[in-house]
């Protein structure tokens, strides 16, 4: 019975708390301080959200840009590797006609020819890396013009291959026959004297690169 | 723009800048936050610092209100809860209370009637009845201002809480044995302390 009372006048007495605080409030200058951080943080945060859109646009192209170039470099890779044979086989396209049209007048330059071009017999060096960077256009404009048979482009020992990222020059040089045993070619002694001529690859700072020899 | 908008409709426009929908919202909900507050805490300081909290949190960090979760003024309070057992915590590091707060309650009984409230006049009642309320553990007091001082229903003390429906009604249940238990007077105690004596000298 007392508990049930006690109950009673328990809920009775917070009832009145309730209803004596219900009026309470918070004081007014509260306001006025909320709404001038308002109004303050009004002027900045449209900024920010600002700077924060022009963030995620700049990251946006970023990343789009950043897969652009490894799609790129990708692609370049891929080329470079079958580049060589391409250039092989482009070589041999461009050289076979002239090797089957080609007179044997000379048994001896024949030999010598032969051994430079034969396919087996032939020795391919690997070309540079970047020997796509070569002009293909002036390579092939060169052989198709004056109808020359001429060798894949043989390194140099001292060549970079990063130095021909930039680019370089090829010059016709004439050098004596006994420089295509420095290169591993077959040397016909009875022409020992004459001179072959030859395409030297220069670099952008004047070395030579690479070399060809040309019939 | 409607007459009467909701409250997630007031939080929206405050979020996309308009301060009238901060003043609207301000003024339609600062009363029960400030008064959850204060009964939480008992300190008008600490009632408007929570307050301001609370807004300046809304002005800053609205958006992570989900009307799925609940209603605004749920959040509110939530958040304004969050802030006041921050700020009792502090306070107790600054100032330990240990059992005055106890005693102060049971101090202002001086009937030895044992229905001490039936006596009292109506200020003394809810002066009585408050510093009870305020001596009650918080996860107590919290469910008693909610539920019997705020008159909100155990739903929605559940989702500011959240927690389960059962909790809040087994926590009101064991904060209103605790109130009864601190607005009984010493009396109670001082006769039983009497028997136990007498029934050893018997």
């Amino acid at each position: 019975m007392n508990c049930e009372r006690d109950e009673e006048l328990l809920t009775r007495g917070l009832r009145a708390l309730a209803e004596e605080m219900e009026t309470l409030k918070a004081p007014d200058e509260l306001e006025t301080k909320l709404l001038e951080a308002f109004r303050a943080r009004a002027v900045v945060v449209p900024i920010a959200r600002k700077q924060l859109h022009s963030r995620y646009w700049l990251v946006a192209i970023a990343a789009m840009l950043l897969i652009a170039m490894s799609i790129v470099v990708v692609r370049w890779r891929a080329s470079d590797v079958n580049g060589p044979h391409q250039t092989v086989a482009q070589d041999a396209r461009q050289n076979k006609p002239d090797v089957i049209s080609k007179p044997s007048e000379d048994p001896v330059r024949d030999v010598e020819y032969q051994a430079v071009n034969a396919p087996g017999k032939r020795p391919v060096r690997k070309p540079p890396r970047h020997a796509a960077l070569r002009s293909p256009e002036n390579t092939q404009l060169a052989n198709h013009v004056t109808n020359e048979i001429a060798t894949d482009f043989i390194p140099l020992s001292y060549m970079n291959v990063a130095s021909l990222q930039d680019g370089g020059q090829i010059i016709r040089v004439e050098l004596p026959r006994s420089a295509l045993a420095n290169f591993g070619l077959p040397v016909n002694m009875d022409r020992y004297n004459e001179k072959v001529k030859a395409d030297v690859l220069l670099g952008v700072d004047g070395l030579a690169r690479a070399i060809r020899f040309v019939q | 723009m409607d007459p009467n908008p909701n409250d997630i409709e007031l939080l929206r426009s405050m979020l996309a800048g308009d301060e009238g929908a901060l003043a609207l919202l301000y003024r339609r909900r600062q009363g029960s936050i400030y008064r959850f507050a204060l009964q939480m805490s008992g300190s008008k300081t600490i009632a408007e610092d929570v307050t301001q909290e609370v807004f300046l949190f809304l002005m800053r960090e609205g958006y992570v209100f989900d009307p799925a979760r609940g209603s605004v003024s749920a959040f509110l309070l939530g958040v304004a809860r969050n802030h006041v057992l921050r700020r009792l915590r502090v306070e107790q590091l600054l100032a330990p209370l240990g059992d005055d707060s106890d005693d102060d309650v049971q101090s202002l009984h001086p009937s030895t009637d044992l229905c001490p409230l039936e006596d009292l006049t109506r200020a003394e009642t809810i002066e009585s009845v408050r510093k009870a309320v305020l001596s009650l553990p918080s996860k107590y007091r919290e469910v008693v201002v909610l539920c019997e001082l705020q008159d909100i229903s155990y739903g929605e003390t559940a989702e500011i809480l959240g927690c389960a429906i059962g909790t809040v009604r087994s926590r009101l249940h064991r904060a209103r044995a605790l109130l009864l238990a601190k607005l009984r007077p010493p009396v109670e105690a001082e006769d039983a302390a009497t028997v136990k004596s007498a029934r050893c000298f018997a």
